[in-house]
């Protein structure tokens, strides 16, 4: 399966009457946006009203609560569309060529579970601490109507977030790319023979599925309701996996980072030199334990199925999916496939306590995203788009977390993908 | 939804009580902590009770969220020691989060309470949203399944 990524670089944000990318230049018309991401029924009775905003990178900008990160994007040639199952038809996606506008993204804020959304600082501390900080965002601020259930209201902003990101990938359609960047996969056997040296290596990425306001879609299916299973790398990156969850900030997987999956990015880069990176595999992060147990087995039977000599596995969240983390590794350990551990870490703010609530001797390979329970001061910004109201309730802040001078002290879970589990961003140990 | 009949929920959370009660066994510690769901869980497994769902919550960290509830059998089977080792781990995670000072409106009470209920929910495949239509709609007894 072969996919061609057109990257567009954009440069600036401008609001505009007219809608159009030009030299690297993305020109909005906020109403265009808002009335396409408003096409929608759930969106509309459940979304009072929305505006939107834009934050470019060193600005005394703070974004929160964040719920959403979304990188526009479009299908040039071949099957599919953009987030298949949800917007686009359930065409498999991951073929053809598809357009990226590298250097920008939507953001979806506004109060949905008051303690569960992070922030994004534009410049300051903070902002080292997410890549997110280094986009230009157009946000897309949302107020909810009165007496809409959160878990409705979620899917709405869910959805506008997705719709806006699809209009706004749309103008990139015609567009010349300043770089085209192809991946491509193999069939077992063609793989198998082509690169008879190398060894066989796949990702097994674990999707957050533990509930309402906990989920990922896959192709439009929650992902819960799965069985593990087989996806081509290139169905990622083309937006086959989107975020539907309300996790803690730092270690939520975005949509931006499941369309620029840092795992799937650097075992291509290897792919056919050092390794052959045969396939992803998708499992979930049920609370059942039956569910765990179903899901695991199924992770280590495809593992050896395959013939795999090794895999990468990289968990969403913390606590109960780190029983899914352990069981997964054990079992493919088991099968005789070797696995590297991408997780981050509560270890207390002195860093001196175990870092996950469950271990094995078997899963001795580790990388780490960074100690969630840092603590840091984040200054007070001169612009807030979105609202402070909840920063003392969100995971990670406190009471008094929001001082009367406008400064956040907080554990850097507060920040939108700080210690991301794909390994997307900066923190790491030594 | 899974069949209920070997079922005890374990919960603080009183919308867990409100939502489910008609169709589970519940345990309701009301006056108890998070903490306290989670010492009931662990000695209800040793005991040799089946735990069905992980003793600790999604991405919500301990001493974060006040509610938590936790699913194990109504009665004993036999005693597991993968259980007991998940339970107790569970339960040291918990004791290594620091207790924060915490003073929760009654808006952001209600959100944990949300949380906790709709993880239950999903573990359970029990319709959320219908025990919460229930909730707000008080639906009278007549509609029971």
């Amino acid at each position: 399966m072969k996919l061609e990524l057109g990257l567009i670089q954009i440069k600036d944000i401008q609001f505009s009457k007219e809608c159009k990318v030009e030299n690297g230049t993305l020109f909005v018309n906020a109403d265009e946006v808002k009335a396409f991401a408003f096409a929608d029924d759930d969106v509309k009775a459940c979304v009072k009203d929305a505006h939107f905003d834009i934050a470019k990178p060193g600005e005394s900008v703070r974004i929160t609560p964040v719920k959403d990160v979304i990188e526009p994007r479009v299908k040039v040639e071949g099957p599919g569309g953009e987030f298949p199952g949800v917007i686009a038809k359930v065409d498999t996606v991951g073929t053809g060529r598809t357009h990226v506008m590298k250097g920008m993204a939507i953001v979806t804020a506004g109060k949905i579970v008051g303690f569960q959304e992070g922030v994004i600082d534009m410049s300051g501390p903070g902002a080292a601490y997410t890549d997110f900080s280094k986009l230009l965002n157009l946000v897309l601020v949302c107020d909810p109507v009165e007496g809409v259930h959160q878990h409705e209201y979620e899917h709405a902003v869910r959805i506008a977030g997705l719709r806006a990101a699809t209009f706004v990938g749309e103008l990139a359609r015609n567009v010349k790319p300043d770089e085209i960047k192809t991946y491509e996969t193999y069939g077992v056997k063609e793989g198998w023979e082509k690169f008879p040296n190398l060894p066989r290596v796949a990702y097994v990425h674990m999707l957050q599925s533990q509930g309402l306001l906990h989920d990922t879609y896959v192709y439009g299916v929650d992902a819960k309701k799965s069985l593990t299973t087989i996806l081509n790398p290139t169905e990622t990156m083309d937006g086959a996996i989107i975020s539907g969850n309300c996790v803690s900030a730092c270690d939520k997987n975005t949509t931006y980072h499941h369309q620029n999956n840092p795992v799937v990015e650097d075992l291509f880069a290897q792919h056919g030199k050092t390794l052959n990176y045969v396939c992803n595999i998708i499992t979930n992060e049920n609370v059942y334990l039956a569910d765990k147990q179903r899901s695991s087995d199924w992770t280590a039977k495809l593992c050896r199925l395959l013939d795999l000599d090794g895999v990468i596995v990289s968990q969403e969240g913390f606590g109960n999916p780190d029983t899914d983390l352990i069981m997964n590794t054990k079992k493919i350990e088991l099968v005789g496939v070797k696995t590297t551990i991408i997780t981050d870490e509560y270890a207390g703010q002195d860093g001196k306590s175990q870092s996950l609530a469950d271990a094995d001797p078997l899963a001795d390979a580790v990388v780490t995203g960074g100690n969630a329970n840092e603590v840091i001061i984040l200054p007070k910004m001169d612009k807030v788009i979105g609202t402070l109201d909840y920063v003392d309730k969100i995971a990670g802040g406190h009471a008094g977390s929001l001082r009367p001078d406008g400064t956040i002290e907080a554990e850097i879970q507060v920040i939108t993908g700080a210690t991301n589990e794909m390994g997307f961003g900066c923190l790491s140990a030594r | 939804m899974r069949r209920g009949t070997d079922y005890r929920i374990l919960t603080n959370n009183p919308l867990v009580v409100r939502c489910m009660e008609e169709w589970y066994s519940i345990d309701y510690l009301e006056a108890g902590s998070y903490r306290d769901v989670l010492v009931r869980a662990r000695d209800l497994v040793y005991a040799g009770h089946t735990l069905f769902t992980h003793p600790l919550a999604g991405s919500v960290k301990p001493n974060e969220t006040p509610y938590r509830s936790i699913v194990v059998s109504r009665e004993p089977h036999a005693f597991s020691a993968e259980q007991a080792e998940i339970v107790s781990n569970s339960l040291t995670a918990f004791d290594k989060f620091s207790e924060k000072d915490w003073q929760w409106s009654e808006k952001v009470l209600a959100d944990f309470q949300l949380i906790d209920y709709t993880l239950l929910a999903g573990a359970m495949e029990f319709d959320a949203a219908a025990g919460l239509d229930k909730e707000r709609n008080r639906i009278p007894d007549t509609n029971k399944k």
